[in-house]
């Protein structure tokens, strides 16, 4: 009889042991969901914008953006002050000398040099290389690498210590031409001397961009070694592990579990440690949207950066419902020039305020194939502007909005969301049928496009193709446009759901006729999001191909003047939306944010949607100045058009 | 018994070997490529180098190094040449620790950059052995104490609701008894906490529902060997020396009954300590069956191979362990 107990005995012991080597520990002053599980903590090498959330609590770029203010300012951060060149094409940063990493160890020039050079190699495979490429000579230094590792690759040696011995010295070679060719200087230790290849009026924003933080070259160079085989760096993981990696931010992290959890403390030698009003930061990670909505309710969470939950159409509606019940008091607040989620905290506390729509800096659009054939040989109607504006007219973008994703978003007619970006001019756009003020204005609209169609022969029996991935309620949207193009125009559409994958190789390979889409920008200037365009832009998914829209975003690059600047730019969206819709602007996206307003301060309601959590306050929890973070005008420029639209 | 675990051991790196070429060459069919990011598109030239660093564009290359670094063999050459010590005295000279270098190397993971599979797996695996090991022990217990109850009463009221029971555990998916065992015990009840790990609070719930299943499956092995054993002459022979009811239950019919079970431990063991994708989901257990769907989502070759192969390494051990106990228990198999 014991002998049959001892699979059991064995399964339990195996179990105890597992239990007893697992500490759980205190709960944190702010804990939080990301959107999705950070995918690295190299700043060099990020792309998605939960690892930029999370950079920015571990790191500090010689600028910020000020996230509270209403004109998204750049503020001082590594950096202290900074002169520009008369001829806009140097920066000099001075850096502040109370700056330090989190080992203690004082953060000089040499650490952004070392940093923005590991951006530069080819061997890293940075996603947003090209942001480097405004500073001058990186794009030489580039292809200088590139050809060297090429050579080294079809080059014979005599051993394989010849080999490994070449290696070596490419790498120390490398390291000398980029102090030849790339103009990145540091003439003493708090000074940086950035020249840049052409005027970029948006430089210091990019400045802010997470890519552009320090790393810590002592403990990161570690990781990365010339291989002998190849002379290529190999990045090997681990520096990025709680409680190794050295970081300047306003955080340390002190312990990353994959899949499970990640934990901050705040950084004792941050030189801006005493604006900090939380200690510690728990970012579990939580990838089931239901289950996150349920860990905030019983109180394990304290903000959820983006909720997914399927319901999350009926939260913003109760929301709604609520701000009715005191609408007059919302409106003698809003008149106040207060920001929403200051309103919501003057409000009386209920669960249902605790969901917040903020408009985000990206728009859903449809794509519409522009090359002159369709991949089975037959001619694209498409490839005709007036087709594509005849149906960029005849869809029911308010249906889309209010009846299909019910979140608050507003329709769009521009690419760019309007009111996002200082200084700039939306367009207008093309007005489609849901905007009409009356049924009359409705009818003409449908005639006008109509014409166009039988103005550009267009073929009638022609069965038109909308794409989409299947999940996250492609489907409705797609059927809802569908629609709207049967009832207005007569056509006879096909539906096409497709798995993520082979959907996204077919827009590479232009493989569809018209397609679901959405961008967001990476940084404050219109060209984020009007590169995407270009004729040779890696992102042009739509083979679109204008000489006329290429060259104003060419001269635009140019240009010296900031103002015209941006009217070439506003051109140039001008021509995409009211002219040639090689894309159809949808809706702008809302983000989703759940947070009690009575306890969580400090969160930005700016389109750019760019938080930093570290500005973060938890009201009652004794720590911090218990002074709510809000909004606040920008204190100098001047104020820019807010959503210049009619 | 010592040439049985012999021929495992030595079956096992072929085993692993047929694998491993199973699953990379079903991995490499699925289309995608692992740098893909779903918005943003590398450039062209950043996808050829990140081919040239992985191996990514040659299945055979990939092949050999991937074997050459996870079998050790990699390791060995670099010590044998001299290089392991180049690189540690490099590291002395610059005055800086010696980045750890694994013997069997199973390479990065391409969409968790920061993260090698190794450390992947140190990290979920103790969280998936400890929700799998709660989950059997609690099936055991569920599923025998029924199993028993069952027989000693065939067709009985407890007998039929048990075995209705036991059907339900099996036929209901595990997303639906999971959400409903979260719905009723962690939100209405506030009993346990939600999205949480590590402490017996938090592993209690989702081990339950785990459990389920397994359960069930005892349950009706339990029973099966019981009525089977009752009816046996070695039982009337017990009983008619007076052993009380207890002892001959327990004793003499569960020892055979029990059986059956041993045999369905193993890989039901290695099964639930693998990690269930679905109740890992529900319950935010941060373990590894979670890498089994979204490894493949993401192409991610080197983790999709690493958490196949520790599975199957599980399975084949398990295996052996559960053979040598019954051989042990049941000294009639040898």
């Amino acid at each position: 009889m014991l002998r049959l107990l001892v699979p059991i005995l064995l399964l339990m012991a195996l179990v105890g042991v597992s239990v007893l080597s697992d500490s759980p520990s205190p709960r944190a002053d702010l804990v939080f969901i990301n959107s999705s599980d950070v995918n690295t903590l190299d700043p060099q090498r990020m792309s998605w914008m939960h690892d930029l959330r999370t950079a920015r609590l571990l790191y500090e770029g010689l600028v910020r953006n000020d996230v509270l203010s209403e004109g998204f300012d750049i503020a001082p951060a590594v950096a202290a002050s900074w002169s520009i060149s008369p001829d806009a094409r140097t920066y000099t940063f001075n850096l502040r000398p109370e700056a330090r990493w989190s080992n203690g160890e004082p953060l000089t020039a040499e650490d952004f040099r070392y940093s923005w050079r590991r951006a530069m190699l080819p061997d890293l495979v940075s996603d947003y290389v090209n942001m480097f490429m405004l500073i001058r000579g990186a794009q030489e230094f580039y292809d200088w690498r590139l050809a060297e590792l090429d050579a080294f690759a079809e080059g014979s040696f005599d051993s394989p210590a010849a080999r490994q011995q070449a290696a070596y010295e490419l790498w120390e070679e490398t390291q000398a031409q980029f102090d030849a060719m790339v103009g990145m200087h540091a003439p003493d230790p708090h000074t940086l001397v950035i020249e840049l290849e052409r005027p970029v009026p948006y430089f210091l924003d990019i400045c802010a961009f997470a890519v552009f933080d320090p790393v810590y070259e002592p403990l990161v160079a570690q990781y990365e070694r010339p291989d002998p085989q190849t002379a290529r760096l190999i990045r090997k993981p681990g520096w990025t592990r709680g409680g190794v990696l050295v970081s300047n931010g306003p955080f340390v992290l002190t312990r990353w579990r994959m899949k499970r959890d990640m934990r901050m403390e705040k950084n004792p030698h941050y030189w801006d440690r005493d604006s900090i009003a939380i200690d510690t930061i728990d970012i579990p990670s939580i990838n089931d949207p239901n289950a996150g909505v349920l860990a905030y309710q019983t109180g394990a969470v304290d903000w959820i950066a983006d909720v997914t939950a399927p319901y999350r159409g009926e939260m913003v509606a109760q929301k709604l419902e609520y701000l009715a019940e005191h609408a007059q008091e919302v409106e003698r607040l809003r008149a106040q020039g207060l920001d929403q989620f200051s309103i919501d905290r003057m409000l009386p506390p209920d669960p249902r305020a605790h969901t917040h729509a903020v408009s985000s800096f990206g728009t859903y659009f449809y794509n519409f194939n522009c090359k002159p054939y369709l991949p089975d040989g037959q001619p694209n109607p498409f490839a005709d502007a007036r087709v594509r504006r005849a149906f960029a007219m005849c869809i029911d973008k308010k249906a889309v909005a209010d009846q299909v994703r019910r979140l608050g978003e507003p329709t769009a007619t521009t690419l760019i969301p309007p009111g996002s970006i200082g200084g700039y001019a939306s367009p207008n756009g093309l007005p489609c049928i849901s905007d009409a003020i009356d049924d009359a204005q409705r009818q003409s609209l449908i005639q006008q496009a109509k014409a166009l169609l039988s103005e550009a022969d267009y073929p009638q029996d022609f069965v038109v193709t909308l794409s989409f991935n299947k999940d996250a309620g492609h489907d409705l949207i797609a059927q809802t446009i569908a629609k709207s193009w049967q009832k207005h125009l007569g056509i006879q559409t096909r539906l096409d759901q497709k798995e993520i994958k082979i959907f996204r190789e077919d827009l590479k390979d232009k493989r569809y006729m018209t397609a679901r889409a959405g961008w967001f920008g990476d940084y404050g200037d219109p060209t984020t999001f009007l590169n995407i365009n270009y004729s040779t832009d890696g992102n042009n998914d739509r083979a679109y191909n204008n000489p006329v829209y290429d060259s104003l975003l060419d001269r635009a690059s140019v240009e010296l003047d900031p103002v015209r600047r941006m009217e070439m730019l506003s051109e140039a969206e001008r021509i995409l939306i009211e002219e040639d819709l090689p894309l159809v602007p949808i809706f702008h996206y809302a983000t989703i944010y759940m947070f009690d307003p009575h306890r969580i301060t400090g969160i930005s309601t700016h389109p750019r949607t760019k938080q930093n959590a570290f500005l973060i306050d938890v009201l009652g929890d004794g720590k911090g100045p218990e002074q709510p973070r809000t909004m606040h005008p920008s204190p100098s420029t001047t104020p820019h058009p807010q959503g210049a639209r009619p | 018994m010592i040439t049985l675990i012999l021929r495992r051991l030595l079956a096992l790196p072929i085993i692993l070997l047929v694998v491993y070429t199973i699953t990379l060459t079903l991995a490499w069919a699925v289309p995608g490529s692992p740098l893909e990011n779903p918005e943003k598109r590398p450039k062209p030239e950043v996808i050829e180098q990140m081919n040239k660093q992985y191996n990514l564009d040659s299945f055979p290359r990939f092949y050999f190094s991937y074997l050459r670094s996870a079998t050790g063999y990699q390791y060995a050459r670099d010590w044998i040449s001299g290089e392991l010590a180049r690189e540690h005295e490099m590291a002395q000279s610059l005055g800086l620790p010696q980045p750890s270098r694994p013997i069997f190397d199973f390479g990065p993971s391409l969409k968790y950059d920061d993260k090698s599979v190794n450390e992947i797996v140190a990290d979920s695996l103790p969280v998936s052995v400890t929700l799998g090991g709660s989950a059997i022990l609690i099936a055991l217990l569920i599923g025998i104490a029924s199993g028993v109850i069952g027989a000693v009463k065939p067709n009985s009221v407890a007998d039929l609701s048990t075995l209705g029971v036991a059907m339900v555990g099996i036929s209901l998916p595990s997303f639906v008894t999971g959400t409903v065992l979260l719905l009723v015990f962690s939100i209405w009840l506030g009993w346990f906490p939600v999205a949480q790990w590590g402490t017996l609070r938090s592993i209690a719930l989702p081990a339950f529902a785990l459990s389920l299943p397994f359960a069930a499956y005892i349950a009706r092995l339990t029973r099966m060997g019981m009525i089977e054993a009752l009816g046996a002459d070695y039982i009337r022979t017990a009983r008619a020396k007076g052993n009380p009811e207890r002892v001959v239950l327990l004793k003499h019919a569960l020892k055979n009954a029990f059986l059956p079970v041993l045999s369905f431990l193993g890989p039901a063991t290695a099964m639930a300590m693998t990690g269930s994708f679905v109740i890992e989901r529900v319950f935010t257990v941060p373990g590894m069956g979670e890498h089994f769907i979204s490894a493949v989502q993401n192409n991610d070759y080197f983790l999709i191979i690493g958490v196949v192969l520790v599975f199957s390494t599980m399975l084949i051990v398990f295996n052996l362990i559960v053979d040598i106990l019954y051989r042990w228990i049941d000294p009639r198999i040898a």
